[in-house]
């Protein structure tokens, strides 16, 4: 039993040096340690060397030492039987040598353990510096991980993403003149995905326009011309928006890595052109030489500035292309806008303009001269790859078809739902633009799958051969 | 063989510009009248620092020349002023209005209406963007192979109903502020013939009357011009 068994610390005490509770030590009876204390106790006078003076005096201890208790008793007995651990003096807390202290236990003496502590130490030297590069580095992936790195991308003033409006022309007749069965439904959906799944990569707007036959006009042609109403519609809608990128229902994004801004509008000048002789398939004859016209409207290339330009297409083998097509927000585009639909050219010309807009934007370039300097074009496979099919069968028009190994970034299945199959070259661009851009991860697997597959194909042709 | 008269106007001085309508790309079967469209855009081009580019048929007198167009009809606050609005642009049953918020200083094309349609025969042009963007979408030939009745103007009568981008820069103005008849051969225009002082005299359909001729109905009126420039007015 403890000295202290009196709760006062007067007299049980014994709490300043802990030598006096540990009840092992010299538990013969003598309960006062006379002498060597393991703990040096600073002050001379304690309570423990009163109460030895005092047992000296009176010859024996001031209580009752005898029947204290069963552990008392049999403690030696106990103790003796336990088991033992090689738990060193100089690893306990109270040790004062700390002979331990900084040896790594089980390497102790090998030369990992001397390069280990050096590497420990500089680390602790430099600790402030590892920090800050720690905390960058946290920074850094916290910015992707999180939709941090979205947020930047779509702000105007450091990324600039919405300044760009995707408008994708979905539900194509809406299944009024035709059944819309699983097929076009299918190749509905792939297609909105991939524009959404880029607008939300980048932070551009997507504007999914509607774009089944409605009785809305007051001839029934009329209807199909809807892509200039709808551009009007959407220009509208988001009026902080510069650009509008017009994309048909039967494209693909097959390259979602690119940026516009990287991809195009960093460097307009560049990646378009405005002279239309560059690549002429209607033979729109250019730059205008009527005497009558001023300086600009008569230059092949209008005033040469960047800022000028205000719609961006691309021409196939037949003329322009209006499948995927960028217009800026500016009052040449509003005007543009306005005349392009008139009824009087609407009704000489609706039967002979098969492809509606296109043909009359192509009369406009045409005729009026005021539209020239403020339209650029851009090569045909910089935004819409045509595939195999599509102004030429064998797809290898180095202009005009997709290229894989340029990775073009956009294919337009143009015309595809005339002989074509739809579904089927959207699904296999799907694949083909998913296998492009696999991460380094499933490029490994697939790397491994791929030597197993071919060490077994060449195992079994050997066997063959045999 | 006719010449319309174009006069550009800059601060105060005015160049006359006769432009030939044989000069201009027309098709053989379209009225020459067309021709006149091309012509204010090469005044443009001869003239490029003009602002305001007054086209005046040959059938017509300037009979005020102290009156300035800057100020008498372009200037903003004048302009407003003068603007007929909330009216049909073509008479007399037009659906389309002219817009009642414009502001004087973005208009680019004045012009003034009779009781029938449009007078096409006296018009200002502002010089910029827009008036390039007029004259070609006016000139369009698909206007010109739709053979409309009346030729250019009933051209600029469809153009300015039915695209809004072109009526939001017309102002309507009284007709005796630049297009005074001489005579109201249909009777509706009452108000609209020419009193003195009137900058503008306008010999529309003279050609057509039976009892006289544009040169005798345009006697009077030069005598009364060469006198005032003898006495120095």
């Amino acid at each position: 039993m403890s000295l202290s068994r009196s709760p006062s610390p007067q007299r049980g005490g014994g709490w300043s040096s802990p030598g006096l509770t540990t009840p092992y030590n010299g538990s013969s009876g003598r309960s006062s340690p006379m002498g060597n204390h393991s703990n040096g106790i600073a002050n001379n006078i304690t309570w423990a060397s009163a109460q030895a003076r005092s047992a000296e005096i009176k010859g024996y201890p001031s209580f009752s030492t005898r029947n204290q208790g069963f552990f008392h008793r049999h403690l030696r007995k106990i103790s003796s039987s336990l088991p033992q651990f090689n738990h060193t003096d100089s690893r306990s807390y109270a040790e004062k040598e700390k002979l331990g202290r900084g040896r790594w236990p089980l390497l102790h003496g090998t030369k990992i353990e001397a390069i280990l502590t050096r590497v420990g130490r500089i680390i602790w030297r430099m600790r402030l510096r590892l920090a800050i590069v720690l905390g960058i580095i946290l920074l850094w992936i916290g910015f992707y991980v999180t939709p941090l790195h979205r947020m930047y991308r779509r702000s105007p003033w450091f990324g600039g993403g919405s300044k760009f409006v995707i408008i994708l022309a979905a539900n194509q007749g809406g299944g009024v003149m035709e059944w819309k069965g699983p097929r076009e439904w299918a190749i509905e959906r792939d297609s909105v995905r991939n524009k959404k799944k880029y607008a939300k990569k980048w932070g551009y707007d997507l504007e999914i326009v509607d774009m089944s036959t409605k009785k809305r006009y007051a001839h029934e042609w009329r209807e199909s011309w809807e892509k200039v109403d709808t551009l009007r519609i959407t220009m509208r809608k988001y009026p902080d928006a510069e650009w509008f990128w017009w994309l048909d229902l039967n494209t693909f994004i097959m390259e979602p890595s690119y940026s516009l801004q990287s991809h195009m509008f960093n460097n307009l000048a560049k990646n378009t052109y405005r002279d239309i002789n560059h690549y002429n398939p209607l033979h729109i004859p250019h730059p205008l030489n009527d005497t009558y016209l001023d300086l600009e409207s008569r230059s092949p290339t209008g005033d040469n500035k960047t800022e000028s330009i205000n719609f961006i297409i691309t021409q196939d083998c037949g003329g322009f292309n209006l499948g995927s097509f960028f217009a800026k927000r500016s009052t040449w585009t509003d005007r543009l806008l306005d005349i392009w639909w008139d009824p009087v050219g609407y009704e000489q010309k609706h039967m002979q303009w098969e492809h509606k807009e296109q043909d009359a934007l192509e009369s406009m370039y045409r005729n009026q001269p005021w539209i020239r300097p403020h339209v650029a074009f851009f090569e045909q496979r910089k935004a819409n790859s045509f595939p195999p099919g599509a102004c030429g069968d064998r797809g290898d028009d180095p202009k005009i078809h997709y290229q894989e190994k340029d990775r073009d970034f956009l294919v337009n299945m143009a015309g595809c739902e005339w002989g074509r199959d739809c579904w089927g070259e959207i699904y296999k661009y799907r694949q083909l633009s998913n296998r492009l851009n696999r991460n380094p991860w499933e490029k490994f697997k697939d790397w491994i799958s791929d030597s197993i597959r071919s060490a077994r194909q060449s195992r079994r042709k050997e066997e063959k051969k045999s | 063989m006719w010449q319309s008269r174009r006069t550009g106007k800059n601060m105060r001085r005015s160049t006359t510009f006769f432009p030939n309508e044989n000069d201009y790309p027309i098709e053989k079967t379209t009225p020459k009248s067309w021709a006149r469209i091309p012509a204010i855009r090469h005044a443009m081009t001869l003239y490029p620092y003009t602002t305001y580019f007054f086209y005046l048929d040959y059938r017509a007198l300037i009979m005020n020349p102290e009156l300035s167009i800057e100020e008498h009809i372009m200037d903003t606050k004048r302009l407003e002023d003068l603007m007929i609005t909330d009216v049909p642009v073509v008479p007399p049953d037009s659906v389309i209005k002219t817009f009642s918020h414009l502001k004087g200083d973005r208009i680019d094309f004045v012009i003034t209406q009779d009781k029938e349609g449009l007078v096409h025969n006296s018009f200002i042009i502002r010089r910029g963007e827009w008036a390039k963007y007029f004259l070609d979408a006016w000139f369009d030939p698909l206007y010109r192979s739709y053979n409309f009745q009346k030729g250019e103007q009933h051209a600029l009568e469809h153009i300015v109903q039915w695209h809004g981008t072109i009526l939001a820069k017309l102002a309507l103005i009284p007709q005796r502020t630049m297009a005074s008849l001489y005579k109201d051969h249909s009777g509706k225009n009452v108000g609209a013939t020419y009193k003195e002082g009137d900058f503008v005299i306008s010999f529309e359909g003279c050609d057509k009357e039976k009892t006289s001729s544009c040169e005798h109905e345009m006697a009077p009126f030069f005598k009364a011009l060469e006198s005032q420039s003898e006495t120095g007015g």
